[in-house]
C-alpha cells in the first residue's frame, strides 16, 4: 500500500516570516494521481521536496504507506523523482543513468540490465541507451528521466514540472502519455505544475495551493464547478472565471450602470448584511441576450478561435481606454455571434451557473 | 522481485531541431595580417627564453658571451648534459621533483576539490566564515611561515626529507577557492538531489557525480599545481640539501663557483624542464580546453 499523507506539515525558510508551506493536511490514496497546482511561490514544489526528503519539515509529519518518513533521508523513502530539468548525469550514458539507483542498491547486474531494458522498451529508448544526455533532445531527456524513475519500481512517483522545459506542442502530446503510463503502472504519483490546464487534464484530484496554504483538493470537475473560494474560481479554468463585486440592489446586483438579476435569498446569504457581494460566472455560462435584456457590456477585444470566439468587454459605463485593464467580463460565444469591438451586447448568466462569494472572506456562499 | 508491467507507449519524439549548417551561423571574420603579425611576435617573445636556454646550454661560456652570440644549438648540448649530471645529482633531483610535484598535485587536487565541493554545495554552519578564513590565508606572505615551519620539521626530524616539502603544500587556498567557484556554476543542485534520491551518500555523490563534472577544473588546477610545485625553490632550498635535492635546488648547486658555468647551468635547466614540457605537450589541449570551458560557462 502506498498512500501519502501530509499531517500539518510546515516549512519556513530561514530569515522569512511567512511559511512556504503552512500546516498542509493532504492525503493521497494508493495509486492516485494527485496534482499540486498554484501560482509561483505557492509552496507546491516545497511540498513535493518535503515529501522527497530534500527539504526539512519544521513541524508536522509526512507518511508514506502509513510509515512516518519525516526524518528519514530520501533513499529510505522508496520514492523516485523526475526533476524539472531532468537532472540527468551528464557523464553517464542513458543506460547508466537509468541503472545508477539500482547499482547503488546493490542490485545484481543482470537484474539491472533486465529492468533497464524493459523500461527502455516501454519508453522507446532502446536505440539511445549508449548516448549521453548532451546528445539527446529535450523530449528524449524527459523520457530518460521518466525511465530512471520507472526502473526503481518505487512506492511513489514525484514529478516536479517535468513538462515545463518542452515546447508547447510536445507538452500537450506528452502529458496524456504520462498520465496513461502512470495509470497503467498503478503507482501513486504526486505531480507539481503551475499550468492549470495540465492539472485538470492529468490528475485524479487536484490540490490548489496559494501562499503555502491548501485552498481546495478535489476532482478536476468539482474544482471547476464548485470552487471553494475566489482564488480557486479565478485560477481554475481558461479563460478564468469572471469575478465581479457589486452592490446588492432590489432585484439583483449592480455592476457598472446596470443590474444583473440574482435571486434574493442567495443575495441575503452572500452579502451577510454588508450590502456587497462577489459574483462569479464562467465565460461559457453566459448567453447573449437581446438589446436591453440583461447586463450591458461594451466589447473591447475579440479573439476568434475558429469555432468559438472570446469577447473581452467592459461593463457599460466603465472606461474602455485603460490598456492595463481591458476587460471586466470575458464571454465565450459561437464564432458567428461575435461582434466587432466597440459594440454593446447584453448578457445573461445561465441558470445555476452563477457563483456567489463573500466579498470579505472570498469564500463560496452559494451558486 | 520487482517487475515492470510492459506498457507500450508512443511518446512522441521532439521536433527535429534546425538542420546543422557547416561552419558557424552568421558572419565570421578571419584574422587580418596585422593580427597574424602580432601573434607571431608574441609567440616568438614567449618562446625565445626557452629556445635561448637550449642554445646557451649547447655552447661554452665564451661562445655565449661572444658578439654576435650563437643563435642555433649545437651538438655540444649532450656533452653539457653529461657535465651537468656530473656536477649535480640532476637525475636524483628529477626523480625527487617528480615525486614531490606528483604528490603535491594529487593531494592538492583531491583536497581542494573536496573542500571546494563542501564550500560550494554543502550546507553547514560557518560555511561563509570558514571560506573567508581560507581566502584570507592567501593574504599572508609565505615567508612569514618559514621559520616556524622549519622549527616544526626539525623537531620531526624531517630535514632533508621529501615529506618536509610535500606536506606543507598539500592544500592551497587558491585551489580551494578555484574549485569552489567552478563547482558553484558547473554543478547544478538538482544533480546532487537526484543522487540523494537515487540513494547515494555524500561521499558517493562526490566520487560518482562531482568528480566527473569537475574534471576539467581539476586538470587545470593539477597543471598549475604541478608547475608551481616543480618550480618551487624557496622552501625546498631551506628544507633540503644538495644530497637530496629537487631540480631547482640542484640547479642552484650548479651555479656556485668563482666563475659560474652558464652553459652547464642552462644544460641542467633544459634537463630539469623536460618533464614539465612533456606533461604540457601531452595534456596541454585538455588544459586549455578546460580553461576555455570555464570561461564560456562563466
Amino acid at each position: 500500500m502506498a498512500t501519502v499523507s501530509f499531517r500539518h506539515a510546515t516549512r519556513t525558510y530561514p530569515r522569512t516570516e511567512r511559511p512556504a508551506v503552512d500546516a498542509l493536511d493532504l492525503d493521497v490514496a494508493d495509486g492516485e494521481f494527485l496534482v499540486l497546482v498554484g501560482p509561483s511561490g505557492c509552496g507546491k514544489s516545497t511540498s513535493l521536496r518535503m515529501l522527497a526528503g530534500l527539504e526539512e519539515v519544521d513541524s508536522g509529519a509526512i507518511l508514506i504507506g502509513g510509515r512516518d518518513v519525516t526524518d528519514e533521508p530520501p533513499k529510505s523513502r522508496d520514492i523516485a523523482m523526475v526533476f524539472q530539468n531532468y537532472a540527468l548525469y551528464p557523464h553517464k550514458t542513458v543506460e547508466a543513468n537509468m541503472g545508477f539507483a539500482l547499482k547503488l542498491a546493490h542490485v545484481p547486474k543482470a537484474e539491472i540490465a533486465r529492468r533497464v531494458s524493459e523500461a527502455a522498451k516501454i519508453l522507446d529508448l532502446e536505440p539511445l541507451l549508449q548516448r549521453r544526455p548532451r546528445a539527446l533532445s529535450g523530449g528524449q531527456r524527459q523520457r530518460v528521466a521518466m525511465g530512471r524513475a520507472i526502473v526503481r519500481d518505487p512506492q511513489v512517483f514525484l514529478m516536479d514540472e517535468p513538462l515545463s522545459n518542452l515546447d508547447a506542442k510536445l507538452r500537450v502530446q506528452t502529458r496524456t502519455q504520462i498520465a496513461a503510463l502512470v495509470q497503467r503502472l498503478g503507482t501513486t504519483t504526486v505531480y507539481v505544475t503551475h499550468d492549470q490546464v495540465e492539472a485538470m487534464t492529468m490528475g485524479d484530484r487536484v490540490a490548489v495551493l496559494k501562499d503555502g496554504v491548501l485552498q481546495q483538493c478535489a476532482a478536476p470537475k468539482t474544482l471547476y464547478d464548485c470552487p471553494v473560494n475566489v482564488f480557486v474560481a479565478g485560477f481554475i479554468g481558461s479563460p478564468a472565471m469572471n469575478i465581479l463585486t457589486g452592490q446588492v440592489v432590489d432585484g439583483g446586483v449592480r455592476l457598472g450602470s446596470a443590474v444583473l438579476p440574482v435571486p434574493r435569498d442567495h443575495l441575503v446569504r452572500a452579502s451577510g448584511g454588508s450590502g456587497r457581494v462577489t459574483l462569479g460566472f464562467r465565460p461559457e455560462a453566459i448567453e447573449l441576450a437581446g438589446p436591453g435584456d440583461g447586463l450591458p457590456v461594451v466589447v473591447t477585444v475579440v479573439e476568434q478561435l475558429g469555432s468559438d470566439a472570446y469577447l473581452y468587454s467592459k461593463l457599460a459605463g466603465e472606461s474602455t481606454e485603460d490598456p492595463l485593464n481591458p476587460s471586466d467580463v470575458v464571454i465565450r460565444c459561437d464564432a458567428r455571434q461575435a461582434v466587432e469591438p466597440g459594440r454593446t451586447v447584453w448578457l445573461r448568466v445561465r441558470e445555476n451557473c452563477l457563483h456567489l462569494f463573500d466579498p470579505a472572506t472570498g469564500l463560496r456562499v452559494a451558486s | 522481485m520487482a517487475t515492470i508491467i510492459p506498457v507500450h507507449v508512443d511518446l512522441p519524439e521532439a521536433r527535429p531541431g534546425p538542420s546543422r549548417r557547416r561552419g558557424r551561423g552568421g558572419r565570421t571574420s578571419s584574422a587580418g595580417p596585422l593580427t597574424y603579425l602580432l601573434l607571431i611576435v608574441t609567440t616568438l617573445v614567449s618562446i625565445f627564453p626557452l629556445y635561448w636556454t637550449l642554445v646557451a646550454g649547447s655552447h661554452t661560456n665564451n661562445e655565449i658571451a661572444s658578439t654576435p652570440p650563437p643563435f642555433l644549438p649545437s651538438a655540444d648540448l649532450f656533452e653539457n648534459f653529461a657535465l651537468a649530471l656530473e656536477q649535480a645529482p640532476i637525475g636524483t633531483a628529477i626523480v625527487n621533483s617528480v615525486i614531490v610535484a606528483g604528490c603535491v598535485t594529487i593531494g592538492t587536487v583531491l583536497c581542494c576539490t573536496l573542500a571546494g565541493f563542501a564550500f560550494a554545495k554543502l550546507k553547514f554552519r560557518g560555511n561563509g566564515f570558514l571560506l573567508a578564513l581560507v581566502i584570507g590565508t592567501m593574504m599572508v606572505p609565505t615567508q612569514l611561515a618559514i621559520i616556524p615551519l622549519f622549527i616544526l620539521i626539525a623537531k620531526l626530524q624531517w630535514v632533508n626529507e621529501l615529506q618536509a616539502v610535500v606536506l606543507p603544500t598539500l592544500v592551497s587556498a587558491f585551489g580551494v577557492f578555484f574549485m569552489r567557484q567552478y563547482l558553484v556554476q558547473a554543478l547544478p543542485d538538482e544533480l546532487l538531489e537526484a543522487g540523494r534520491v537515487d540513494g547515494a551518500s555524500t561521499i558517493r555523490i562526490f566520487w560518482s557525480i562531482v568528480v566527473p563534472i569537475a574534471r576539467p577544473a581539476m586538470a587545470v588546477l593539477g597543471m598549475l599545481t604541478f608547475l608551481t610545485a616543480w618550480n618551487d625553490f624557496f622552501w625546498p632550498i631551506i628544507a633540503l640539501t644538495t644530497e637530496n635535492p629537487t631540480v631547482q635546488v640542484a640547479l642552484a648547486g650548479l651555479g656556485t663557483g668563482y666563475v659560474p658555468q652558464r652553459s652547464i647551468i642552462m644544460a641542467g635547466t633544459v634537463l630539469g624542464t623536460l618533464p614539465v614540457l612533456v606533461v604540457f605537450v601531452v595534456l596541454g589541449r585538455q588544459i586549455v580546453g578546460g580553461i576555455m570551458q570555464g570561461a564560456v560557462k562563466g
